[in-house]
């Protein structure tokens, strides 16, 4: 009765962690829907043990029960394991809704590609670069795209740890509390802006690309001179309908 | 069962996920381990069942007092242990309710969802006649009945408002008081300890009194609904962060703590009890009538602070979980859609408690209105309410082993385990309505069946008129299309 699963696995149990990633390889292997049972004779765990791990890699969302309750599937967070992807294929069509764009405004503009936690600066402006693609990519909290990503995530603690909310200039939002409102507000509003949050004197607005599904999984980001958040914000405004358009085409 | 299920589902199953969870409207994730472990905690209100369940246990159970604590502590934790095969599974909003209809189906969880909002509800007016009580003492007033209504009212109101304006206050609002209130018990009963104590009083003979079978059953009783409330984490499985480990871990930890604490404070008060005089153990709060005769004026102050503390703790750990579950019924159709609003800017159930506040603070008032003595009113509404809670209890962990068979993941110890956790809750329950019976509180137990009457009478309706509606009960936080692997299992176009 003893709820040792709650304590979490110490480094003292090897077996267990690599009976946990066998599991891990196996729902995968198997694909969405595979049952408790399935795993537990694919990995021959004893069941009672196979079940005990799946609840706990379910618990830190590595797995997904869904909605049945008996089918597993591979959770969002494993997209965080596989690190920095390579190159970005983005399709023709996409490239030619983003180019056709570029040409309508004056400001920068960008893709960036979501996978479950991590984000991708997939196709830059060659007009008007990001300052640092790499910040972007990795300071979430500091950039338009990244509070789009986080608003989105159940909670945003588990993407960026609180304790690393750097401060790159004054208006860098490095409060929890802060970052809760903030990120409320982007729910509501459905777009993001950052205005003078990681760099002086840049803003930058984002849109999100939603496949029919309602699933985040690119967005539109323009950015241009000045700190202003309304003045950014409206930047965004011609770039909805072309986010629209890449929905279908992304999703 | 591997083989008749297996296939089937990896065809048929993944491509339906949805975009919104159906309990979407309530603040996500945002409650840490300590907050989630507060709802558990408040709506037990450990320090109150400290100082006023181990007399009456003594009284009952004489010199078998501690076995039967240590017995009805094991026995909620079988159920706490029973109901985290749930709480590993499934993040619910309607607590054993919706565990209940995973395993049970739609009417056995409505019979256990409305004996669960009885509990709640119960309990929710018990606290507030117990916060008015001791709040009464503690401004140095009589609780006569109209100055307890009184006092009443307010506390009703601000009770409410803390759970309207969110879960998050209110926690930690609850989870100070509750630290602030054990601590006050335990430094009493300390202090108590410490002072200087004659040889054995008149109350020496009833505390040391031989064991016999019926009196321990009733003192495992009592015993039991002292940790009325402890799962009531079960209500914040989209409030909590990593709500798959931190509500079963609350659901567990609760009782564990508590239990010690209970055990403890029987110990103390058997010891204490026995050099006292008889009318002090049965008067309704011994340890400070005992505080009392030490010439510990002060002392009992505290103590009847620390109590309204908790008390009123109480009051919003069962109104959120109360409002919770009536959340959840408004979400799934079978009680009014408009329960299932949430407040836009809080994230809260707004309409659910809203619509709670005048029962819980209108049945206590016209009870007292009425003539009903505070005490009374305040033990007939706990005893409505441990019958609720037993009930809600007993088909959650009966319908454990038929969740976990239904899934193909039953195995021998839990299917044991919600066995006898089942059987054992049944026995409190029929023990607990026949002890009632005895000791004259026959319309405790009418009252209890004639307010879970309409709610089985609307299931028997409902089955029979609309059964379409009861389709969608057992509704939780399910997975939707953003928390799976992008790509992994495919989204409906």
């Amino acid at each position: 009765m003893t709820p040792a699963i709650d304590r979490g696995l110490t480094g003292r149990q090897p077996k267990a962690v690599q009976s946990a990633l066998a599991i891990l390889e196996a729902v995968a292997r198997a694909g969405a829907g595979v049952t408790a049972k399935e795993v537990a004779e694919d990995v021959g765990l004893p069941p009672a043990t196979a079940y005990r791990l799946l609840n706990l890699l379910v618990g830190e969302e590595y797995l997904v029960r869904l909605p049945d309750l008996h089918g597993f599937a591979l959770g969002r967070k494993v997209a965080g394991l596989t690190g920095s992807p390579g190159p970005a294929q983005l399709s023709t069509a996409v490239r030619e809704v983003i180019g056709e764009l570029r040409q309508q405004v004056r400001f920068g503009v960008h893709l960036v590609l979501y996978s479950g936690p991590v984000l991708r600066c997939a196709d830059v402006d060659p007009d008007h670069p990001l300052l640092s693609t790499a910040e972007v990519e990795r300071h979430l909290h500091a950039t338009a795209v990244g509070k789009l990503l986080l608003a989105e995530q159940p909670d945003w603690r588990d993407v960026v740890p609180p304790r690393r909310l750097v401060q790159f200039t004054e208006r860098t939002v490095t409060r929890p509390a802060d970052l809760d409102a903030e990120l409320r507000a982007v729910a509501d509003r459905g777009t993001a802006v950052q205005a003078g949050q990681l760099h002086e004197g840049v803003s930058c607005a984002a849109v999100p690309v939603r496949t029919p599904a309602g699933v985040l999984v690119a967005a539109i980001a323009v950015t241009g001179p000045g700190q202003d958040e309304a003045t950014a914000a409206a930047r965004a405004g011609h770039a909805i309908a072309f986010a629209d358009r890449l929905g279908p085409l992304l999703g | 069962m591997g083989q008749r299920t297996g296939p089937a589902t990896r065809r048929g199953v993944p491509g339906r996920l949805p975009a919104r969870s159906p309990v979407a409207g309530l603040r996500r994730r945002g409650l840490t381990f300590p907050e989630v472990l507060a709802q558990s905690v408040s709506a037990l209100a450990p320090s109150a069942a400290m100082v006023v369940v181990p007399s009456i246990v003594l009284v009952e159970s004489g010199a078998a007092t501690l076995p039967a604590f240590g017995a009805a502590t094991a026995l909620v934790l079988l159920v706490g242990w029973c109901l985290t095969q749930f709480g590993r599974r499934m993040a619910a909003v309607g607590g054993t309710y919706s565990y209940t209809a995973k395993g049970l189906g739609p009417v056995g969880a409505l019979a256990g969802g409305w004996a669960l909002l009885v509990g709640y509800a119960a309990v929710a007016m018990s606290a507030l006649v117990g916060a008015s009580v001791y709040l009464a003492g503690v401004v140095g007033l009589r609780p006569t009945p109209l100055v307890v209504a009184a006092l009443a009212v307010p506390l009703g109101l601000l009770a409410t408002l803390c759970t309207v304006r969110g879960i998050q206050l209110s926690a930690r609002v609850a989870l100070a008081l509750e630290l602030l209130s054990t601590v006050v018990v335990l430094a009493v009963l300390g202090v108590l300890l410490l002072a200087p104590r004659g040889g054995p009083g008149t109350a020496a003979p009833v505390v040391d009194a031989g064991v016999e079978w019926g009196g321990v059953a009733v003192g495992v009783v009592l015993g039991v609904t002292a940790f009325m409330g402890f799962e009531s984490a079960s209500t914040l499985g989209v409030e909590a962060r990593r709500p798959l480990v931190a509500v079963p871990r609350a659901v567990l930890w609760t009782p564990a703590v508590a239990g010690v604490l209970f055990v403890a404070a029987a110990a103390a008060q058997v010891v204490l009890l026995r050099a006292a005089p008889l009318d002090v153990l049965t008067s309704p709060v011994p340890v400070a009538e005992l505080a009392d005769r030490q010439g510990l004026g002060l002392l009992r102050r505290v103590l009847d602070l620390g109590i309204a503390a908790s008390f009123f703790a109480c009051v919003t750990g069962s109104t959120n979980a109360l409002g919770r579950v009536l959340f959840s019924m408004g979400r799934e159709g079978v009680l009014p859609r408009a329960l299932g609003r949430t407040h836009s800017r809080f994230e809260t159930p707004y309409v659910a408690l809203g619509v709670v506040l005048p029962a819980v603070v209108g049945v206590p008032v016209v009870a007292l209105a009425a003539g009903g003595g505070p005490r009374a009113v305040l033990t007939a509404s706990l005893t409505v309410s441990a019958f609720g809670y037993v009930v809600a209890y007993t088909l959650a962990c009966l319908a454990m082993p038929a969740f976990l068979r239904r899934i193909g993941e039953l195995t021998p110890l839990p299917a044991v385990g919600g066995l006898v956790a089942g059987v054992g809750g049944f026995l409190v329950l029929v023990a607990g309505m026949a002890g009632a019976s005895w000791s004259g509180g026959r319309t405790v137990v009418a009252v209890f069946l004639a307010v879970m009457a309409p709610g089985l009478a609307w299931t028997a309706w409902l089955r029979r008129r609309d059964p379409g509606r009861l389709a969608a009960v057992g509704v939780y936080d399910q997975a939707t299309a953003s928390s799976v692997l992008p790509g992994s299992v495919r989204t409906s176009r």
